[in-house]
């Protein structure tokens, strides 16, 4: 059962990171492939202050999630003033820096990672309500991405996306609205990276590496790129995937090289079969029944 | 001798320009796009801006909306500085435009279009859409309001629901010129609205430009089609190599065998 419970937990938080991941590359349509550094950056925020600070672990996983979201906007804002590549040369910068600093610095607990980081809720309310807790926060993230993408910021998102010179023509700003919301999406990135935290509570930089990136990138191609339900759809089959492996009995020599091919061969698979991905995107921006109401 | 006193002269009221630019240059490297432009528009007039290929028209409009920054010159929008703004924030004062090449939002539908176009648009901030939702839902049904108002006065309240880039050239055109208008300029400046319109769009681009000015919106029109900034325009400025050679009526300016020269070459 604790297995069960242990995996509805990585679901949920591949869910949130997929969905948010999703509106900041799908929707808004920046090119950045580091994600889990945010997500490792509320960790590690979250995880230090309540262990060596004493600072309440709901507390400390909210500044988690806030040094994500503001890291994430010093990164953005430069980088965005010049030209949207250079979020994506600025973001795995930062990414491979930030992980890089973590494993040479003694208070992250360097490349051996951090441990004994103080749990949360487990030994008061058991692992269930924990993967509940999780479950709400992945439920939460994928409504309030929905009601974004779908609502008046999501029409601004597809206008900017079609013609961004025309988008500021009408005196609309676009370097403010990209900042917004990939800050918006990385702090929700940290604060599932607190919640991995305090469950585990363990961590190391390795976790966060390129190869977590490509993972999730891989979430939300395979599952549908600009859509609600795509980025569940592949982070469910991507976390659950590899774990199905593991109850065909090979041996481990296999296993192991088995589950890494699996998300090369899906990408290929799917490059060639369905490059729009299992749930496709419409070419037309789409308000919610509420807005059109 | 005692001076001879002036004449006195009843004072002819000027009428307070909407937009002001003097001596705007830009140049390229070697390409010169703007050379001492001085160029004025009043509130209620349309100006056509006519010239051959290559004059700088557009560039003039791109200076002017903020596309680029002038080289030296300066721009006012009711007697304030738009020079050092960001294109955005020119919009928001009251100046909108066109594109020659449309520059819809084609995953938008008309409505859509249109809804992005009023100079504050309360959907853009995270911030208050989470703290006032009511607040911006309101002025979201307000626009849509304005929007469905605009769509039945340009005659494209039929395709409200179509996609844009599902629309005839000639509807884009005029989906263009609606959503600039959701602005509520003081200064409308149009870029080739004409080029590729005809029939209905056409008579109906003439009458809704006409019913702009004459709410009080200074109006700037690039068109090559002469016919129409003859039958539009209230006078024209001729501009050649990114200068203004000429200004006056528009049937003077096509008169002149000197601009005819420059405009077609010999």
């Amino acid at each position: 059962m604790d297995y069960l419970l242990t995996l509805a937990i990585l679901i949920g938080l591949s869910v949130a990171l997929a969905s948010s991941f999703n509106l900041i590359i799908g929707y808004a349509g920046l090119i950045s492939i580091a994600h889990p550094v945010f997500y490792a950056i509320g960790a590690y925020v979250s995880a230090l202050l309540a262990r060596d600070h004493g600072v309440p672990v709901p507390l400390a996983m909210l500044c988690g999630a806030l040094t994500a979201a503001v890291a994430s906007a010093a990164v953005a804002l430069p980088s965005l003033r010049v030209s949207g590549d250079y979020l994506l040369i600025a973001s795995i910068g930062f990414q491979l820096g930030v992980l890089e600093a973590i494993k040479n610095v003694s208070v992250t607990g360097g490349a051996g990672g951090l441990t004994n980081i103080p749990p949360f809720l487990i030994h008061e309310a058991g692992r269930g309500a924990y993967a509940a807790l999780v479950l709400g926060f992945a439920a939460l993230t994928v409504w309030l991405n929905r009601a974004i993408a779908h609502g008046p910021y999501g029409r601004a998102l597809s206008a900017m996306r079609d013609d961004e010179l025309a988008f500021a023509g009408l005196g609309r700003d676009a370097v403010a609205m990209k900042v917004a919301v990939f800050a918006f999406g990385s702090g929700v990135a940290g604060l599932a990276g607190a919640l991995y935290a305090h469950y585990f509570r363990f961590v190391t930089p390795e976790q966060f590496e390129i190869l977590q990136s490509a993972a999730l990138l891989t979430m939300v191609v395979v599952g549908g790129v600009r859509t609600t339900w795509g980025p569940v759809l592949g982070a469910v089959l991507l976390q659950a995937l590899p774990q199905a492996i593991t109850f065909l009995d090979l041996p481990s020599a296999l296993l192991g090289p088995l589950q890494g091919l699996l998300f090369t061969g899906l990408v290929l698979v799917f490059m060639f079969w369905r490059p729009q991905g299992l749930i496709p995107a419409g070419d037309a921006w789409r308000a919610s029944r509420r807005e059109e109401a | 001798m005692a001076p001879v006193p002036a004449p006195v002269t009843a004072p002819v009221p000027v009428p307070a320009p909407v937009l002001a630019i003097e001596g705007l240059d830009k140049r390229f490297g070697g390409i010169v796009v703007a050379d001492g432009i001085d160029l004025t528009l009043t509130a209620g007039r349309i100006v056509g801006l006519i010239g051959p290929n290559g004059a700088g028209k557009t560039s003039l409009f791109n200076l002017i909306s903020g596309v680029f920054p002038p080289d030296a010159g300066t721009i006012r929008l009711d007697g304030q500085r738009l020079d050092g703004l960001a294109m955005h924030r020119r919009a928001g004062l009251g100046l909108a435009r066109t594109w020659q090449n449309l520059r819809l939002f084609p995953s938008l539908s008309v409505l859509d279009n249109l809804m992005m176009g009023p100079r504050s648009y309360p959907g853009e901030r995270l911030l208050r859409l989470a703290l006032d939702p009511g607040g911006v839902r309101r002025q979201e049904d307000e626009t849509r309001r304005r929007a469905r108002a605009v769509l039945e006065r340009t005659r494209l309240a039929g395709v409200a629901g179509t996609r844009a880039a599902d629309l005839t050239f000639g509807q884009q055109k005029l989906v263009g010129v609606a959503r600039a208008l959701m602005n509520d300029a003081r200064c409308l400046l149009l870029d080739e609205p004409m080029a590729g319109v005809e029939g209905q769009a056409y008579e109906i681009m003439q009458a809704v430009v006409r019913e702009v000015a004459a709410s009080g919106v200074a109006v700037c029109v690039v068109e090559h089609n002469v016919a129409f900034i003859r039958d539009l325009c209230d006078e024209g400025v001729f501009m050649f190599a990114g200068r203004v050679l000429a200004r006056g009526p528009v049937g003077t300016l096509i008169a002149d065998p000197r601009l005819t020269e420059l405009y077609f070459g010999t």
